[in-house]
């Protein structure tokens, strides 16, 4: 199947050498990428003396990241997960991704950070700073679905929908990695998604239908 | 082709001919879902809205002391407000608080400091409640019951004649309905008199009364959408304490404000499956006969009653008696869940059923048919037992000796549920000059495809595709729906938008006819034609004839009719499964389901639910089941990573089955009959395996291991 156009580009061009490193410095000091995140998740209350090399960020901060190939800021505490910014704190909220156990079990939340899928229930929002963001919003052009969405529609890979972009990610992530993967493949690479109504069978039918089509 | 029949001879007609119903159609909805356009009540986001949070005590029940002050100094919180004085159930929730974000919101909720008056104690397990001196959960005790029915004397008396005699006790645990999209509203009120109520729910109508009440308004000035919905399962009959704390907090900021459970919320106090104990007492003949059947069962509903569990279900024995109590607890009440009841009754009867054949030595499937009513349900295990491989199936009237690495197995089940309509529903269709439809009715789309059929439906009467026609749904400012429940939907809905359809037809008729040179009865809708059915070589496109019609366009409006629609459906379903006896663990290889629903409108829907149903049944077989701590007064697997759904990983291959000998020309709702059958059929197919009755769900490897080991010390299974 067809990559999408790897958004990299525009993002070097919003911010030619951001990395999370000198994002962080600027944004107030240094932080060691692990102490931030179990600091932040622990709200702020250390359990422990900070590292020496590393400083706690407080207050308001911006992050800018390339959403779906378009540069976009988005001004977040530092506990915020990607899920909220996403959701919440975006000047146009984007919905897709759906926020159902807020503790990576269940895989609804799923979007792409570097083309790789995660929890965005599970990753703050500053640690996309500097990098891609894929959500289910961004996958089609205009009216045009993609392969992936082209036949969960056709084999009816949803009923509520409420996992459903979450899958298409999923899914997606896999497919672009491996145009010819097979059924336990999809299944393997779907297991962080869950779906009450049982929609399965429809889902691996569509993406099936996506890997032996191949590139369409 | 459509043709203009008088009113009263309306009717589906015969299957062959529908060129849009009864053919597999995409649903409606799947671009918007597959694109994250759909909109959930959870995903509305509305200028100033702001986010509440529940707060709920983490343990025990009683009189509580709330203080909202620590949390209303915290930045960005707005409001809150204390919902109760009692926690009556484990995990009530006592208070709301809301702010501008959900991390502000959350803050805000750990800061609420709930003073929990535990001196009463709490029975949060049926042996707890029933112990002496247990805290009790209602005034009147924490029982209810026994109600009999049944014959106890007869029982006795065949039990006495009887061949072979099971006596045992079976367990089903309380399963939660998981639906993703939790709980909750969007209450859009900005002061002054109206409101709009976003809500995930699965009764539109019932919705803007009670959020009225909350906000002080009159119901009619408020408005309810449900546009998408992220599942149901029966627990979302009501606005719920978010629902209610949502249009308290936006009545008091004049904001619109977001409140929705979170996962534990989920678990602890938004519905469940009831759990049932149930001590059987059954007998059977040599010659096959299921002569007596005997239970006693105790409904585990919460501070609910518990759902009643039909038993010998679809069996008929010779002497029945059933005894039924409800042993009440400090619990979320059980809530409808898809066939209340059902599963518990069938998977202990289907259970029972194959003890008493392995016990004489008897065919599954013969005694089934023997002990069942001729006719559909023969006709269903047939097709599910050729499609199963039972006839090539070594283990057919004694289970597998548990020997080996690995061992398979096959069991049956059956179901029965009613799947009617009834009246309230009803349905406007427009067809406008430039030939655009639109199908309007306010029922919700839970995600079973109502949204489609109100397309198909519409589409088929007019002789149109389902894409030319524009449904629009989930709104209490269009024709009202119905709710949800008891799968009532289709059949309720489904005559009431034929109906619209059909009388915008014979207006449409009688408007074109004098253009044709027809008379009205003679003007016929095909193909996206309209033509006089001598001529159908000549006639005009659909979008010609509209073009004839005034400004204004043209109407049909309809209501139920119960000649359009039809109730009763029975199942049957056949799972193989695989045991490694060296583990314990199960895996279901597959799950066949044949299905009557009279006239299947979408059958790829209707395969996407029926899948669906056994895999919920899967999931309450094997994974599902809500653990208490009685001593801590806590829940201990109330979140998603500690209470297992079926995943990507233990789905089986999945077969779904219409049963063709069911030739009834209307339409049967379908969502909850195939849940039924599965946690039977599974267990039965375990025990078939290896030779290990597991007496209580879900069949976890730890219990079929101690079965194994007493298989193999000379020990009777457990």
């Amino acid at each position: 199947m067809k990559r999408p156009p790897r958004p990299q580009a525009r993002t070097s061009e919003a911010s030619p050498t951001l990395s999370r490193r000198t994002f962080l410095k600027g944004a107030g000091g240094v932080a060691a990428s692990g102490v931030l995140a179990r600091e932040a998740l622990a709200n702020a209350e250390p359990s422990g003396p900070p590292r020496a090399d590393a400083e706690v960020l407080e207050g308001p901060v911006e992050v800018e990241f390339a959403l779906n190939g378009v540069a976009t800021k988005v001004t977040v505490e530092p506990r915020t997960t990607l899920l909220n910014a996403l959701r919440v704190h975006l000047e146009t909220p984007h919905t897709g991704a759906k926020e159902v156990c807020d503790r990576g079990t269940c895989g609804a939340c799923t979007v792409l950070l570097d083309d790789e899928p995660i929890y965005a229930c599970m990753t703050l929002a500053v640690r996309a700073h500097g990098r891609s963001v894929r959500t289910v919003e961004g996958l089609a052009s205009g009216d045009e679905l993609t392969a992936v969405q082209r036949e969960m529609v056709a084999s009816d890979g949803m009923m509520c929908g409420f996992c459903t972009p979450g899958f298409v990610m999923s899914m997606t992530a896999c497919l672009e990695k491996n145009p010819d993967a097979t059924e336990q493949e999809l299944r393997e690479a779907c297991r962080g998604n869950l779906c009450r109504c049982g929609t399965y069978p429809h889902v691996f039918e569509a993406g099936m239908r996506v890997a032996r089509g191949g590139a369409r | 082709m459509s043709t203009t029949r008088r009113d009263e001879e309306l009717s589906w007609g015969p299957r062959e001919a529908h060129t849009v119903l009864h053919h597999d159609t995409p649903r409606r909805s799947g671009p918007d879902k597959v694109r994250g356009a759909a909109l959930y009540s959870h995903d509305r986001r509305l200028p100033g809205l702001c986010y509440g949070v529940l707060v709920h005590a983490r343990a025990g029940v009683g009189p509580v002391e709330v203080d909202l002050a620590p949390a209303l100094a915290l930045p960005g919180v707005l409001t809150g407000l204390q919902l109760r004085e009692e926690v009556s159930f484990l995990g009530q929730a006592v208070a709301a608080v809301a702010a501008e974000t959900p991390e502000q919101a959350a803050d805000a909720a750990r800061a609420v400091v709930v003073a929990l008056d535990e001196s009463g104690g709490w029975s949060l397990t049926p042996e707890a409640a029933l112990a002496a001196g247990a805290a009790q959960v209602t005034r009147r005790g924490n029982v209810s019951g026994p109600d009999e029915d049944g014959d106890a004397e007869a029982v006795a008396k065949a039990l006495e004649r009887a061949d072979f005699v099971v006596e045992a006790e079976y367990r089903v645990p309380v399963q939660h309905h998981m639906c993703l999209e939790p709980h909750g509203v969007v209450c859009d009120y900005r002061g002054g008199d109206t409101a709009t109520v976003y809500a995930s729910t699965q009764v539109a109508f019932g919705i803007p009364g009670s959020a009225a009440e909350a906000l002080g308004l009159d119901a009619s000035k408020v408005r309810c959408i449900v546009h998408h919905m992220g599942g149901g399962f029966g627990s979302k009959f009501s606005m719920d304490t978010p629902g209610r704390a949502a249009c308290l907090l936006a009545k008091a900021l004049g904001r619109p404000v977001h409140v929705f459970n979170d996962r534990a919320q989920e678990f602890l106090s938004a519905g469940n499956r009831s759990g049932s104990i149930q001590r059987v007492r059954a007998g059977a003949t040599k010659d096959g006969k299921l002569s007596a059947y005997a239970v006693e069962i105790d409904r585990l509903g919460g501070v609910g009653r518990g759902a009643g569990n039909p038993a010998p279900y679809a069996y008929r024995a010779g002497a029945t008696h059933v005894a039924t109590r409800s042993i009440r607890t400090h619990t979320d009440s059980s809530r409808a869940m898809r066939a209340p009841g059902h599963p518990q009754g069938s998977y202990v009867t289907e259970s029972v059923v194959d003890e008493l054949c392995y016990g004489l030595g008897l065919d599954l499937l013969e005694f089934r048919k023997q002990n069942l009513p001729e006719g559909t349900w023969h006709r269903q295990l047939e097709r599910v037992a050729r499609e199963i491989g039972w006839y090539e199936h070594p283990h057919r009237t004694a289970p597998g000796r548990g020997d080996g690495w690995t061992a398979e197995g096959i069991g049956f089940g059956v179901s029965m549920w009613g799947g009617g309509g009834h009246d309230g529903a009803e349905c406007a269709v427009r067809i406008a000059k430039d030939g655009s439809v639109t199908s309007s009715m306010g029922v919700q789309d839970l995600g079973t495809g109502v949204r489609t059929l109100v397309a198909m439906i519409a589409a088929e009467e007019l002789g149109l595709r389902a894409q030319d026609v524009e449904p629009r749904i989930g709104d209490t400012d269009l024709p009202p729906g119905v709710g949800s429940g008891g799968s009532v939907t289709t059949g309720s809905i489904s005559p009431a938008v034929k109906v619209a359809a059909h009388e915008a037809r014979l207006a449409f008729a009688a408007h074109v006819a004098p253009v044709l040179g027809c008379p009205a009865e003679r003007v016929t809708f095909a193909g996206g034609k309209v033509f006089d059915a001598q001529t159908p070589d000549r006639g005009l496109t659909w979008r010609d004839a509209c073009a004839t019609l005034p400004g204004e366009g043209l109407s049909g409006y309809g209501k139920w009719r119960a000649d359009l629609q039809g109730s009763g459906v029975h199942g049957a379903q056949a799972a193989r499964v695989r045991v490694d006896l060296m583990t314990g663990h199960v895996q279901v290889l597959k799950m066949v389901c044949c299905q009557d629903s009279g006239l299947v409108l979408n059958p790829l829907t209707w395969r996407s639910q029926v899948n669906g149903a056994m895999i919920q049944g899967l999931g309450q077989a094997l994974l599902e089941e809500r653990v208490l701590d009685q001593d801590l007064g806590i829940a201990l697997n109330a979140q998603l990573q500690d209470y297992k759904i079926p995943g990507c990983l233990e789905i089986p291959e999945l077969v779904a089955l219409i049963d063709e000998g069911d030739t009834r020309e209307v339409p049967i709702g379908v969502g909850e009959p195939p849940v039924i059958p599965g946690p039977g059929a599974i267990a039965n197919a375990v025990h078939n395996a290896c030779g290990v009755r597991v007496r209580s769900l879900p069949i976890t490897p730890d219990k079929l291991l101690d079965g194994l080991a007493a298989l193999r010390a000379g020990g009777a299974t457990r």
